[in-house]
């Protein structure tokens, strides 16, 4: 047989049921269980998955779509790439990152990733610390860890990750809202999520893919 | 200076090479691609680029990081410039 398992992330072990197209085109969506845990995959030809814009948000709308399914699920996101040449390989994962997986399940049980950025408008100037000192100190009230992302553009002035509770993601909403009503004369707020939590587990897999 | 280190320390660099891959990685930083290609997609996001400036300007950076990237493979383990 020639497909490959492309995975997505890791879940409880439950049926998974989800309408959604994965990487390349391929469907369906499918699981892959060893004791408690399941993987989600899907079957693709290649070993090496191309990083395209449509692949990458492939990649993240199925993990969406698990997130959401049954009422909520929590999810421990793969990084974008991760090819297994068939289930036992991937079974071996399963196994030998097992008590990883399992504690990473737990810590995050109930738990979504909600991203914030504020970005200066064309030619506006702001008090980048003041700023960066009153939004960090409202958003982490309404939540429960937070990690701090990559600057990469001039125009960036805030970019941070939340790990908010489900039920504490109201709460979180308006607390945005005021920092957007608050600031959007200098700058764009975005508000992304809810995603898996990709900046909040930390699973090293050897052997990357094979 | 650090080609002259360079030079002092391993005398069977030329000074060209030295010169030639200290050019190399200035211009053909993959991190300052990258995140120019980060901030094309966010400033995109948010509606300050269209679609065909996006799409135009992330085909150019792209082309520009898979330059860059022939580029240190070619110079790996010839010379070494930053110290």
């Amino acid at each position: 047989m020639s497909s490959n398992l492309y995975t997505y992330g890791i879940i409880e072990q439950a049926p998974l049921t989800v309408d959604v197209t994965g990487i390349n085109g391929s469907e369906p969506i499918r699981t892959v269980d060893y004791r408690s845990l399941s993987a989600v995959v899907s079957e693709i030809e290649t070993m090496e998955p191309e990083r395209t814009d449509e692949n990458a948000s492939a990649h993240d709308e199925v993990l969406r779509t698990v997130l959401q399914s049954d009422g909520g699920r929590t999810v421990i996101p793969m990084r974008f790439g991760m090819v297994f040449k068939n289930e036992n390989a991937l079974k071996n994962i399963l196994r030998n990152g097992r008590v990883a997986f399992r504690r990473s399940l737990n810590d995050l049980d109930g738990m979504v990733e909600l991203g914030v950025k504020l970005v200066t408008k064309e030619d506006a100037t702001v008090d980048r610390p003041a700023v960066v000192e009153d939004v960090s100190t409202r958003l982490r009230e309404a939540a429960d860890t937070e990690a701090a992302n990559d600057r990469y553009s001039d125009r960036l002035v805030f970019n941070r990750s939340y790990l908010v509770e489900r039920d504490a993601q109201t709460a979180f909403d308006d607390a945005v809202s005021e920092i957007r009503d608050e600031y959007e004369d200098s700058m764009h707020v975005q508000y992304n999520g809810p995603w898996a939590p990709y900046n909040f587990v930390d699973i090293e897999i050897g052997a990357e893919g094979h | 200076m650090f080609v002259v280190d360079d030079l002092l320390i391993n005398p069977f660099v030329s000074i060209m090479e030295a010169v030639h891959s200290m050019a190399i990685s200035e211009m053909y930083d993959t991190t300052e691609i990258k995140n120019e290609i980060k901030e094309n997609r966010l400033l995109y996001e948010l509606g300050e680029r269209s679609e065909a400036e996006y799409e135009q300007r992330n085909e150019e950076l792209e082309e520009q990081l898979e330059i860059a990237r022939e580029a240190h493979e070619q110079t790996r383990g010839k010379v070494e410039v930053m110290r």
